[in-house]
C-alpha cells in the first residue's frame, strides 16, 4: 500500500523583500524551499509508514532544480521520489497542477495501490489550498482537508478517521479510503534527517516523468490548461509601523484611534 | 505576397527586465511557441534570441510585465518610419459563454447558524449584479436551513436556491460539492462566490475542479472590467504581493473571499425574494465521508493558541498574575485566546504552553498584541508572522515597536482596559442602530 | 616449607593481579586510535609536574587536597617497600633491603617508617572526612571507599606488627632506623618472651601478605583504578586547551559520534578509569548546581561501567547488554547530554585531566546525526541554521540592517585590513546590535582599517558543533572559510567569544589559520599602544563576569580586567567565582536554544552572586552572557538598578 505526498518546492516567501522605490520584487538570495506545510505532510506520511508499514513517496511538479527538494524528502524516510517536469507543466494554475498530479498518483497507482494521498494544506507562494481539493475531487478520493490529526486507519475496513480543525470547532470524521487528506501545521513536529539517510539521499535519483511519459493532453496542463490568468501584479500598500496617538497622555484617544484603524484596514470587524 | 512587404515591420526580440521577474512558474515559457526561452535556478526566463521570432506571447502572458521586446537601433528607425501607416491589431477574444448569468452567493453555516461572511458577500456581489445587470442570487444547502432564505432576501438576494435535506445536516465536501455542481449545471450562474473560510476553500476547490473553471483564492478585492470579465485581486507570495486574476474562458468565475474584507449589506428585513427549491438524490450509504462528532472548541482561558485567530500576549510588564485577567477580558471580548512571554511563565503567573517564542510555540494569528512585551529576540521569532501586530509598552525605544503594525506608548493597565471600553461602546452602538 | 607455600601464593596472586590489569587494558585497545604519543618531553614534564606534583589537588583550595598529597607520596615510597616485600616472597633468598648497602638501607628505612605513619594518619583523616563532613555526592561513603582505605590502614599496622615484633625479637639489625617499629616492640610487645615472637612474626607477615595481595586484586575492580591509570592519565592528557572537537569523515557507511562504548578512542576509555571520583567536577560543574541530571563525574563513571559490562562481550564479539545512551548506572541519558552547558568548568579543575566535554559531545552527536534524536526546540534551530544560517530563521538579508546605525563600511578585498565579524547576536539581537555599534565606534577611533561582510556573512557554526551538529557544522565552516579564503580575509576582530574561538580554533582544524582577536583583547591592546584615549571615571561598582569561551576555553582573563580598570579608574570587583573558575551563564554548549526546565536557572544562580557584591554595573563581553545577565537581573527584579554593558559599551561611552 502506498502513500503519496505532494510537496512543492517555492520561493522562501518571508525572505520576499519589496523594493521601496520602484515596487518590484527583491527576490535576489531567496532560496527554494520545500512547502513548509508540505514538510508536516510528508512527516505525516512517514509516521504512518512507520506505525501500518506503508510505502511512502513523494511527487512533486516544478522545474528541474526540484530534484534537491526531493531528495530531502528522501533523506527523511520517503522511500521513492517522482519528479514532474515539462515545460508543458508550467504556468499551471491548480486545476492544471492538479490534472498534472492527480494523473501521476493514477499512474504510481497502477504499480501498487494508492491508500492515502497527503497534501500541505496550502502553499506560501499561491496560498490557494485548492490542488489538495482537486486531486481529491479528480481521483474521486474522499476529501478530508485542515486535518490535525489522524485518529486511526483501518486497513482492513479501508477507513480511516481524521480530526479536522475549523473555526471554533473540530470534527472527527471517518471516511473511506482512498482519501487525500491536507494537514495543518499542528498535526505533528518534524523530524531531523540523520546523517547517513542524508549521504543516501545524496545519491539517489528522483524518477523523471516529463510529458512524453505522461502523455497528457496539452490543453488540459500548464498554461493552457488553466482556467485563470494572472492579470497583473502590483505591490500592495504596506502599513509599516505606525505609532497610535498618545498613549501616555490620552489613552482613550489611543486606543480609539487604534480600533478605528483595525477597522478601517479591515483586520477586525466589531 | 512576399513582394508586397518589401519592407516589414520589425518584430524584434523579447527580454527581461532586471529585477522585475516574480519566478511565477515559467508561463513565458510554456507560452513560447518557439522553445526560445529557458529557465534559469533562479526561475528567471533567459530567452534565446537567435531562436524568438518576436511574437511577443512571453511579454504578454507575464503577469508580472517582466518581458518587453528589443529592437535595434536601425529597427526602430523602421518603426518610426512605418508608425503612421500600420495600425495595431487588436484581437478581442470573444467569450462564448453568454448563457452563464448571475451572480450566486454561496451562503455558509454550521447546522443552521450563518457565517457572517455569507452576507458580506451578498453585500459585494450586489455591486457585482448591479454592474453586470443581473440577479444576485444565494444557495442554501442544509438540513431545517429555509430560514436562511428570508435573512438571504434581506441581505439583497433576490433568488435563493434550496436544497433541504438530512443528508446535509453535518457539511461534507461530496454532499455539498454535488449539489452544488447540479445547482451549478442546471442555472449556469456567471460569479460563484464563497468565503475563503476552512469550509468554503474546501468546497470551492472541489466544485472549481469538477466543473472544470477558474478559482481564485482568497480575494480581498472584486471588480467587474470592460469586457465584463470578473477582477479578482488577492495577495499571493505572503502578501508581498498583489496579483489581479481572471477566469476568460470558463464559467462560472469563481473566487473564494477573505472574511471581514468586504463591508457588510445592510439587512431589510422587508425584502423578499423567490425560492427555488431544488432536491437531490443523495443516499447515507453511498456516502464516503460520516462526520462522527463535532468538538466545540474550549473559549476563554481554554482557547487553543493554534486555531486562535487573534492572540492577547502579555509579558514581564504586566507585573503580575492576576493581571493577565484584562488580556483574557480583552481577549474574550475579541474571541481570541492569552498568550506570553518567557519572563511570565518564568515568574509563575502563565502557564509554559502558552509561551509564544524561540522555545516556546510559533503563531501566525491574524492580530498579535504584545502587552508590556520588550520585543526580545527569542520572543520575536515566534510571533513576527503575525497578520497584525499591535503592541502596546511604556517604553518607546521597546524594539517591540520596530516589528508593530502598530504600536502605542503607554501604560498597559490604562491602554488596554480603554480598548475594552472602546469595543464594548461600539457594539452597544451597533445594536442600538 | 612455609616460604614455599608464600612463593606460590605470591606467584599466584601476583599472576592474577597482572592478569587483571592486563583483561582492564585489553578493553582499552577496543577504543579507536588516537594520538596521545607526541611530545613525550613535555608531557613527562606535566606528567613530573601535576602528578607527582598533585598541582591540581592541592590547588582550587580543596582542604582536603593536602591530604591527599601525603597519602600520594606516602604511597610512592611504600610502592618501593611494598615491591621489596612482593619479590622478597617470591624470591626469598635473593632479594631483600637488607641485601643493600647500609648506607642505602637505613635511609631507606627511616623513610618507610615515616610514610607508613603519615599514610596511617591520612587514611584515618580520610575516613574520619567521610563520615564526619561527607562530600557532596553519595558514593565518597560508599563500602567501596572504605574497604579500600581500611585495607591500607590494615597494611600499615601489619607492617609495623612486622617489624616491631622483628625487632622485639632482635632480628632487626636496623631497629635503630625504625624509630616507630621500635617504640612498638617496646612497648606492645615488651612482655612478649622473644623466643615466642617468631609466630607473631609470621602472623604479621601472612597478615601483610593478604593484605597486600587482597588490594593488589582487588584495586583493578575497585573505583580506585585510578591509583594505577591516573599518572599515565596526565601523561596522555591534551597538551592544548581543549577547546575544539574532533572533526569527523561524512562518509557513506561511516558511523557519526559515539552510540557504543568502542566508538571512543582509548583516550576516552583510559579516562574513565582514571577518575578519582573526588567531585570537583561535579562541585564546579553550573548543571550539577542548579539541580540538572547532569553530573559529570558520573558521566565518566556511567563510561566506566559501561565499559567494564559491554567491553568483554564486545571482545568476544557478542552483542553488547547495556546502552551507552539511555539512562540508568552504566548509561548516559539524553537529558543528561543536552544540559551540558560546555562550560569547561568541569576539566579545567580535574586532578586527572579526564577531558569530559568532548565525551558529551561525542555522544550528542550521536543522538543528532545517528538517530536524529534532539528535543523539539533545536529541530528549527538546525533548520535555521541550515537553511538561512542563523539560529532564529531571520531573513539573511537583514544582517546589516544594525549597521545603519553605525559608521561602517564594506570588507574590501586587498584595501581593508581587518574583518569585523559580528555574529549572529550582535547583527540581529535588538540588545547586541547596541554592542556592535559601540564596536565600531571604537574600531573608528583606533583609526584601524576595518569592514564587514554584511548580509554575505554568516553565522560560524558553533552552537553546531557543540551541539553534536558536526555535519551542518562542517558545511557551515566549508563555506565560511571558502568566503574567508575568496575575499582574502586573515584578520578577524569578533563580538562574540563564541565566534571568537571557532573562528580561531574549530577552523584550525581545516588548516585555516587566521589571525581572531576578541574585542576585548583589541580594545585592551589598543589601550597599551595609546590609540585609544578615555577618558577614566569612576562609574561605581563594577562586577566582571568572565565568559568561558573566552576565559576558561582561551586563557583570556586579563585583557577585559586591564581595560576596565582604564575605564573606571580601578580594577572590577571579583565575584566569588571567576577566572579560571568563574560561574557559565548557561548558555553555552547551544544551551542558548534550549528550555530550561528542571532545576534553579544558571543565570539566575550566577546573577545572585553578583547581587551580593552591590553592583551598579555587570560587565560581559559576550551577547550571550548579556542575554543570560539581563533576563537574570529581570528575574530578580534587580534590572533597575543594576545594568549590564558590554566592555565594548563602556569603552564606547568613555571615548574622549
Ligand atoms: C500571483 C499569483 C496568484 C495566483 N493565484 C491563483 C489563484 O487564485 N487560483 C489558481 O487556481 N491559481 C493561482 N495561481 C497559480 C498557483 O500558484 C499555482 O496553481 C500553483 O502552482 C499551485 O497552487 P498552490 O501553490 O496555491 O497550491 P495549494 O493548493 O496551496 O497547495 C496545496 C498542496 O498541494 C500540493 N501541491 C501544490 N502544488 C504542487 C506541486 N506543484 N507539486 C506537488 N504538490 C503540489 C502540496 O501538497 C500543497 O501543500 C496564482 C499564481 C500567481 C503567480
Ligand atoms: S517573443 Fe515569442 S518567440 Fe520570442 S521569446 Fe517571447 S514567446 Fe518566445
Ligand atoms: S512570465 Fe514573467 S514572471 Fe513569469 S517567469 Fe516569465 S518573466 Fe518571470
Ligand atoms: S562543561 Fe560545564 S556544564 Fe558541562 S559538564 Fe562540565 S562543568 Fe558541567
Ligand atoms: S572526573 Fe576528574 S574532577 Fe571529576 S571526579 Fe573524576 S577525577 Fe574528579
Amino acid at each position: 500500500m502506498l502513500i503519496v505526498t505532494c510537496i512543492k518546492q517555492v520561493p522562501d516567501t518571508t525572505q520576499v523583500r519589496v523594493d521601496p522605490v520602484t515596487g518590484t520584487l527583491i527576490r535576489e538570495g531567496v532560496p527554494f524551499i520545500i512547502n513548509p506545510y508540505d514538510t508536516h505532510a510528508l512527516e505525516e506520511g512517514l509516521r504512518l509508514k512507520e506505525k501500518y508499514g506503508f510505502r511512502v513517496a513523494v511527487i512533486s511538479m516544478g522545474p528541474p532544480n526540484t530534484e534537491i527538494t526531493l531528495k530531502k524528502a528522501i533523506a527523511l524516510g520517503a522511500d521513492e521520489a517522482v519528479l514532474l517536469s515539462d515545460r508543458a507543466f508550467g504556468g499551471a494554475d491548480t486545476l492544471a497542477t492538479s490534472q498534472v498530479l492527480s494523473e501521476a498518483i493514477r499512474r504510481l497507482g497502477q504499480k501498487e495501490e494508492v491508500a492515502i494521498v497527503i497534501c500541505g494544506r496550502q502553499t506560501i507562494d499561491g496560498d490557494t489550498a485548492q490542488v489538495g481539493p482537486g486531486i481529491a475531487t479528480r481521483l474521486g478520493y474522499s476529501q478530508l482537508t485542515l486535518v490535525d490529526r489522524i485518529e486511526s486507519v483501518d486497513l482492513k475496513a479501508k477507513k480511516i478517521r481524521v480530526r479536522r480543525r475549523l473555526e471554533g470547532r473540530h470534527e472527527i470524521v471517518e471516511a473511506k479510503l482512498p482519501a487525500m487528506i491536507a494537514v495543518v501545521k499542528e498535526i505533528n513536529s518534524l523530524r531531523y534527517p540523520t546523517v547517513p539517510m542524508r549521504l543516501m539521499a545524496e545519491d539517489s535519483k528522483a524518477t523523471l516523468w516529463d510529458n512524453k511519459i505522461m502523455g497528457l493532453n496539452e490543453n488540459t496542463i500548464g498554461l493552457k490548461g488553466s482556467a485563470t490568468q494572472v492579470r497583473k501584479i502590483f505591490s500592495p500598500q504596506r502599513t509599516s509601523g505606525e505609532i497610535i496617538g498618545d498613549g501616555i497622555k490620552d489613552p482613550k484617544e489611543a486606543s480609539r484611534l487604534l480600533i478605528e484603524r483595525l477597522i478601517e484596514k479591515r483586520a477586525l470587524s466589531i | 505576397m512576399e513582394e508586397e512587404k518589401k519592407i516589414r515591420k520589425p518584430r524584434g526580440v523579447a527580454r527581461l527586465i532586471p529585477g522585475k521577474c516574480i519566478a511565477c512558474g515559467a508561463r513565458c515559457q510554456s507560452d513560447c511557441p518557439e522553445d526560445a526561452i529557458e529557465m534559469n535556478e533562479k526561475g528567471e526566463p533567459v530567452i534565446n534570441t537567435a531562436k524568438c521570432i518576436g511574437c511577443r506571447r512571453c511579454v504578454k502572458i507575464c503577469p508580472a510585465q517582466a518581458l518587453e521586446m528589443y529592437f535595434t537601433p536601425e529597427e526602430l528607425k523602421i518603426i518610426a518610419g512605418l508608425a503612421a501607416t500600420v495600425p495595431e491589431v487588436v484581437t478581442t477574444v470573444e467569450p462564448g459563454i453568454k448563457e452563464y448569468r448571475g451572480v450566486w452567493i454561496f451562503v455558509e453555516h454550521t447546522e443552521g447558524k450563518p457565517a457572517t461572511v455569507s452576507w458580506e458577500l451578498l453585500g459585494e456581489g450586489a455591486k457585482l449584479a448591479k454592474t453586470l445587470g443581473v440577479e444576485l442570487c444565494s444557495l442554501v444547502i442544509g438540513e431545517k436551513v429555509e430560514h436562511l432564505c428570508q435573512e438571504s432576501f434581506a441581505y439583497g438576494a433576490s433568488k435563493v436556491y434550496l436544497i433541504d435535506a438530512p443528508v446535509f445536516q453535518h457539511y461534507r465536501t461530496e454532499t455539498y460539492f454535488r449539489a452544488i455542481c447540479y445547482l451549478v449545471e442546471k442555472y449556469k450562474p456567471e460569479i460563484l462566490l464563497m468565503g475563503a473560510t476552512g469550509m468554503g476553500r474546501d468546497l470551492a476547490g472541489a466544485v472549481a475542479t469538477k466543473i472544470k473553471t477558474g478559482l481564485t483564492a482568497d480575494c480581498t478585492g472584486l471588480d467587474i472590467d470592460e469586457k465584463g470579465y470578473l477582477l479578482q485581486t488577492r495577495p499571493a507570495f505572503g502578501g508581498n504581493i498583489m496579483a489581479t486574476i481572471l477566469t476568460e474562458k470558463t464559467r462560472p468565475q469563481m473566487s473564494t473571499v477573505r472574511p471581514h474584507v468586504m463591508a457588510l449589506a445592510k439587512k431589510d428585513e422587508s425584502r423578499t425574494g423567490t425560492i427555488v427549491r431544488e432536491s437531490m438524490d443523495i443516499k447515507e450509504e453511498d456516502l464516503p465521508t460520516r462526520v462522527i462528532e463535532v468538538i466545540e472548541d474550549a473559549t476563554g482561558e481554554q482557547l487553543d493558541l493554534a486555531g486562535a485567530e487573534i492572540i492577547v500576549s502579555g509579558g514581564r510588564g504586566m507585573c503580575g498574575s492576576e493581571n493577565f485577567t484584562i488580556l483574557q477580558e480583552l481577549a474574550d471580548e475579541l474571541g481570541g485566546a492569552v498568550a506570553c512571554s518567557r519572563a511570565a511563565v518564568e515568574a509563575g503567573w502563565m502557564p509554559a504552553e502558552r509561551q509564544v517564542g524561540q522555545t516556546g510555540k510559533t503563531v501566525r494569528p491574524k492580530i498579535y498584541i504584545a502587552c508590556g512585551i520588550s520585543g526580545a529576540i527569542q520572543h520575536l521569532v515566534g510571533m513576527q508572522g503575525s497578520d497584525v501586530i499591535i503592541a502596546i509598552n511604556q517604553d518607546n525605544k521597546a524594539p517591540i515597536f520596530e516589528v508593530a503594525t502598530y504600536g502605542i506608548v503607554g501604560d498597559v493597565f490604562q491602554v488596554v482596559p480603554a480598548i475594552i471600553n472602546n469595543i464594548r461602546e461600539l457594539r452597544e452602538r451597533k445594536v442600538d442602530k | 616449607m612455609l616460604l614455599n607455600i608464600s612463593t606460590i601464593v605470591f606467584a599466584a596472586s601476583i599472576t592474577l593481579f597482572c592478569w587483571s590489569c592486563y583483561g582492564r587494558f585489553r578493553l582499552l585497545l577496543l577504543g579507536r586510535p588516537e594520538n596521545r604519543f607526541n611530545d613525550v618531553g613535555k608531557r613527562i614534564r606535566g606528567m613530573i609536574y601535576y602528578a607527582f606534583g598533585q598541582r591540581c589537588t592541592v590547588s582550587h583550595g580543596y582542604r582536603f587536597g593536602w591530604n591527599h598529597l601525603v597519602l600520594f607520596w606516602s604511597f610512592m615510597i611504600l610502592l618501593i617497600a611494598n615491591t621489596e616485600f612482593l619479590l622478597e616472597g617470591l624470591f626469598p633468598d635473593f632479594i631483600s633491603f637488607s641485601l643493600l648497602p647500609v648506607s642505602v638501607y637505613h635511609p631507606l628505612a627511616v623513610l618507610i617508617e615515616i610514610a607508613s605513619v603519615l599514610a596511617l594518619l591520612a587514611v584515618c583523616i580520610a575516613m574520619i572526612r567521610r563520615l564526619a563532613f561527607p562530600p557532596s555526592y553519595i558514593e565518597a561513603r560508599s563500602r567501596d571507599a572504605f574497604i579500600i582505605l581500611g585495607l591500607i590502614a590494615l597494611l600499615m599496622v601489619a607492617f609495623f606488627g612486622l617489624h616491631a615484633s622483628e625487632i622485639a625479637q632482635g632480628s632487626e639489625e636496623a631497629a635503630s632506623y625504625m624509630p616507630i617499629s621500635k617504640f612498638i616492640a617496646s612497648t606492645v610487645f615488651s612482655y612478649v618472651p622473644s623466643e615466642n615472637m617468631g609466630g607473631y612474626i609470621s602472623a604479621f607477615w601472612w597478615l601483610h601478605a593478604i593484605v597486600l595481595l587482597g588490594f593488589l586484586n582487588y584495586l583493578p575492580y575497585s573505583k580506585h583504578m585510578h591509583i594505577l591509570t591516573g599518572i599515565p592519565n596526565v601523561f596522555f592528557r591534551s597538551l592544548v586547551k581543549v577547546n575544539t572537537q574532533p572533526r569527523e569523515e561524512f562518509k557513506k557507511g561511516n558511523s557519526f559520534g559515539v552510540g557504543k562504548i568502542d566508538q571512543f578512542t582509548w583516550k576516552g576509555l583510559i579516562d574513565s578509569y582514571s577518575c578519582t571520583e573526588c567531585g570537583r567536577c561535579s562541585d564546579n560543574c553550573p548543571a550539577t548546581a542548579t539541580g540538572k541530571l547532569l553530573n559529570p563525574r558520573l558521566v565518566i563513571h556511567d563510561i566506566k561501567v559501561n565499559l567494564l559490562k559491554n567491553g568483554p562481550l564486545i571482545a568476544k564479539k557478542k552483542d553488547m547488554v547495556l546502552p551507552l545512551i539511555g539512562g540508568g548506572e552504566g548509561s548516559v541519558s539524553d537529558e543528561v547530554l543536552w544540559a551540558c552547558t560546555t562550560c569547561g568548568a568541569c576539566m579545567e579543575v580535574c586532578p586527572v585531566f579526564i577531558e569530559h566535554v568532548p565525551r558529551i559531545v561525542d555522544m550528542r552527536r550521536n543522538l543528532v546525526e545517528m538517530n536524529a534524536k534532539v528535543p523539539d526546540e533545536l529541530v528549527s534551530m538546525f533548520e535555521n541554521m541550515e537553511q538561512r544560517s542563523n539560529p532564529w530563521g531571520i531573513v539573511p538579508g537583514d544582517r546589516a540592517k544594525w549597521a545603519a546605525e553605525a559608521d561602517v563600511k564594506p570588507f574590501e578585498t586587498g584595501k581593508t585590513e581587518y574583518l569585523f565579524y559580528v555574529g549572529c547576536f550582535g547583527a540581529f539581537d535588538a540588545r547586541s546590535r547596541k554592542v556592535s555599534v559601540a564596536i565600531s565606534r571604537i574600531l573608528n577611533a583606533a583609526g584601524i582599517s576595518w569592514g564587514i561582510l554584511g548580509k554575505d556573512e554568516l553565522c560560524c557554526g558553533d552552537s553546531m558543533r557543540r551541539l553534536g551538529n558536526e555535519f551542518v557544522f562542517d558545511r557551515m565552516a566549508l563555506e565560511n572559510i571558502r568566503i574567508f579564503k575568496e575575499k582574502g580575509i586573515t584578520k578577524i576582530i569578533t563580538e562574540c567569544p563564541h565566534c571568537y574561538n571557532t573562528l580561531k580554533n574549530d577552523y584550525r582544524q581545516y588548516g585555516l589559520e587566521l589571525e581572531v582577536i576578541h574585542h576585548t583583547e583589541f580594545i585592551s591592546n589598543m589601550i597599551k599602544a595609546g590609540k585609544l584615549k578615555l577618558n577614566a571615571k569612576d562609574s561605581g561598582n563594577v562586577v566582571f563576569h568572565d565568559s568561558c569561551y573566552l576565559g576558561r576555553y582561551n586563557g583570556i582573563y586579563d585583557a577585559p580586567r586591564n581595560v576596565i580598570a582604564s575605564v573606571t579608574g580601578h580594577a572590577p570587583i571579583e565575584m566569588e567565582r571567576r577566572n579560571d573558575r568563574s560561574f557559565c551563564c548557561g548558555a553555552g554548549g547551544g544551551r542558548m536554544w534550549m528550555e530550561e526546565n528542571t532545576g534553579k536557572r544558571i543565570n539566575v544562580e550566577r546573577v545572585e552572586e553578583a547581587l551580593k557584591k552591590d553592583p551598579g554595573t555587570i560587565c560581559v563581553c559576550c551577547p550571550y552572557c548579556l542575554t543570560m545577565f539581563e533576563d537574570g537581573l529581570k528575574a530578580k527584579k534587580a534590572d533597575a538598578r543594576v545594568q549590564v554593558l558590554d566592555l565594548a559599551e563602556m569603552v564606547s561611552g568613555a571615548l574622549k
